[in-house]
């Protein structure tokens, strides 16, 4: 197995990468950017090198400066994890050109992959069905762009053809907003990835987000661990997960599995990945991209199957053979994972940031919780506002949303505005609940103000007032706190009483 | 203490009367709320049990509590007889500072000076945790001034915008 591993992320990723390592007895190696010092992945590692001042440019996205910390630790292995490097072909080549493992794909793979149009080619000679959209290469210009529109249809999307996670995607309605769309996804694409270009693809309406789960092995083997369902998106990018999927049934997650391993064999693709697909209402579905790396929402498989897919990924890469046949793979109970972001949901979800004061997180039967953070940690504005996934296993949906409903009352963060309240009302939503949902759910007719219960209201009106109050009392009087054994308010109300 | 809380449309006449007791809507309950950190709040309300982020500013408390957050105004009886007098307190003419929410990078500023804006209308792009942020008018009015340039970097509480 390997000796040291490198890990070349940050935040909850890398947090989750350095546990697996240290259950398969392997040492660790963190890098950090100035502003990371003090984060947890720093803190858990056997060893940690610092890369550079705060903006990923000039840090994490420094494959030479990573590579020089693999040299100087002895580090025999580098994981990626997602995002930063975890699809640069070129990072994985020049990994392997210095003698130290990729955990990941081959870089042809990546590349096949990586550049969107043209792993759409790839598969669709594979007979794998795509959407329609711009073949072939990437990197067309504008006024190519704007001319081949009226082919495929509005709405459409732009889309980054370095990109994931939603950043530099655009829905467009009409010819008028193309323009506007392009100068703005290509900035954003621009800023995120380096790379500018875009291309476009047909809107499929009323789409479910459905993705498969892939092992692959170096001695030819692929098998898929069943699918996740990521339909509850906003601004393209995904906030809750789970897996099995509602809409799926095992005919139907055989047929998707069996034509997720085919577009991998295309690429003859090693280590883990995942086949992204469009699933239309009348169970139709296409390919939409291949990820040729760990996803952030990797925890529901490993909880429905019971494979933990960092240290297969580790396995893989040191040319070892699957320990599992597909037969094998049997999807038990169900689980949802709820990211936890530091946005404001309460002002269009405005990124937050500050010291994290206070955090009460929430354990007991079936939860886990992958993150980065711990009281005292500072969120900066310099990465992604993502700060943890609560993950709730249930043996049926209505336990795992019912659990997951109880977990997140008992999550507290205080320092920075989280989503929790999004999420809180998406579990009570007969909608989610139903299971009755598409890609558009959340930005078209999901609200977080429905029905507020009136007993609710009330108390929070009793509440407000009472602080109001020892606000109003501590302002004019010096109050010793703390040193009674009754509550402050009743300590008020006496208080009160002795001024009458 | 009399005090009259507001919630949206709805406004509850709360009492806080001697030895734990409230007295809200002249039903009374015996209650205890203790701070557990500078935000959180523990309330028992008889014997039931809440749990409650509170925040407060000048003039109103926002309380997150099972997940909502409910925007509140207090007032006690000489600030409710003022308000009444004043006809209201609610701000819905005025200068408005739109600020930074956060450090960040301005994108864009889809506005012009003396430009008339809607609530909801996008006024300035910042970039910030590797996402576009659109920072919107709160009311109907007019660009005052813009304070920055696209390109500019902006620090938190850094003035923006200002509306009229």
């Amino acid at each position: 197995m390997f000796k040291k591993v490198l890990i070349a992320n940050r935040g909850e990723i890398a947090v989750r990468i350095l546990r697996a390592c240290h259950e398969l007895g392997i040492q660790t190696v963190a890098v950090y950017s100035e502003v990371d010092r003090n984060a947890l992945h720093v803190r858990y590692a056997h060893e940690a090198y610092c890369i550079g001042p705060a903006p990923s440019r000039e840090s994490y996205l420094r494959a030479d400066r990573i590579l020089d910390v693999a040299k100087q630790s002895g580090a025999d292995a580098i994981h990626p994890g997602y995002g930063f490097l975890a699809e640069r072909e070129d990072f994985a080549q020049a990994c392997e050109d210095a003698g130290v493992a990729f955990i990941g794909p081959k870089p042809s793979a990546i590349a096949a992959m990586g550049d969107k149009a043209v792993a759409r080619a790839t598969v669709q000679k594979a007979g794998v069905p795509v959407v329609p959209g711009t073949e072939g290469e990437g990197g067309l210009h504008d006024d190519e762009i704007i001319s081949i529109a009226p082919t495929i249809g509005f709405p459409l999307l732009i889309k980054a053809t370095a990109g994931g996670g939603g950043k530099g995607m655009r829905r467009v309605e009409d010819m008028t907003q193309l323009p506007g769309a392009l100068t703005s996804a290509r900035r954003e694409a621009e800023s995120a990835f380096g790379d500018g270009a875009v291309y476009l693809e047909k809107l499929v309406q009323g789409a479910r987000h459905i993705e498969i789960q892939l092992l692959a092995d170096t001695h030819g083997n692929v098998i898929h661990l069943g699918e996740r369902e990521c339909s509850i998106q906003r601004r393209h990018q995904k906030i809750i997960e789970e897996s099995p999927s509602p809409a799926i049934d095992a005919e139907l997650r055989e047929k998707m599995g069996a034509v997720a391993v085919k577009a991998a064999q295309a690429v003859d693709y090693h280590n883990a990945g995942t086949i992204e697909f469009l699933l239309d209402k009348d169970k139709n579905f296409f390919f939409l991209e291949m990820n040729t790396r760990l996803q952030v929402e990797h925890p529901i498989t490993e909880i429905v199957t019971g494979v933990d897919i960092v240290k297969e990924q580790i396995r893989i890469a040191r040319g070892r053979p699957l320990r599992w046949k597909q037969r094998s793979i049997k999807q038990r109970g169900w689980a949802i994972e709820c990211r936890i972001t530091a946005e404001d949901p309460f002002n269009n979800f405005m990124p937050s940031t500050g010291k994290i004061t206070r955090l009460d997180r929430p354990t007991g039967p079936g939860v886990r919780i992958d993150s980065g953070l711990y009281e005292g940690f500072e969120i900066t504005p310099y990465y992604d506002s993502l700060i943890g996934k609560l993950i709730c296993w249930g043996e049926s949906r209505a336990e795992a949303i019912l659990r997951m409903r109880r977990a997140l009352d008992e999550y507290r963060i205080v320092g920075v505005k989280t989503n929790i309240p999004f999420h809180q009302a998406m579990m009570s939503s007969h909608r989610f609940f139903a299971g009755s949902f598409d890609t558009t759910f959340v930005e078209e007719r999901f609200s977080m103000e429905e029905d507020t219960p009136p007993e609710q209201e009330r108390i929070a009106a009793v509440i407000a007032t009472l602080v109001a109050h020892q606000r109003g009392q501590q302002a004019t009087q010096v109050v010793r706190r703390n040193e009674r054994d009754t509550s402050n308010w009743k300590w008020i109300a006496r208080w009160e009483r002795l001024q009458r | 203490m009399k005090y009259a809380t507001t919630i949206g449309e709805r406004t509850y006449l709360i009492e806080i009367n001697r030895d734990g007791e409230v007295t809200i809507d002249g039903e009374t309950f015996s209650i205890d709320l203790q701070p557990i950190d500078a935000v959180t709040y523990s309330l028992l309300l008889g014997h039931a049990s809440h749990e409650a982020l509170v925040e407060a500013n000048e003039h109103e408390l926002a309380v997150l509590l099972h997940g909502r957050m409910y925007t509140v105004q207090v007032l006690d009886e000489r600030e409710r007889r003022l308000a009444q007098r004043s006809g209201g307190l609610a701000a819905t003419t005025g200068e408005i500072m739109i600020k930074s929410p956060m450090p960040g990078l301005i994108v864009a500023v889809p506005v012009s000076e003396g430009q008339a804006v809607k609530k909801g209308q996008t006024v300035v792009v910042l970039e910030s945790m590797k996402m576009e942020n659109e920072l919107k008018a709160p009311r109907d009015g007019m660009v005052a001034a813009i304070k920055i340039v696209p390109r500019q970097s902006v620090e938190q509480h850094q003035p923006l915008v200002v509306l009229t």
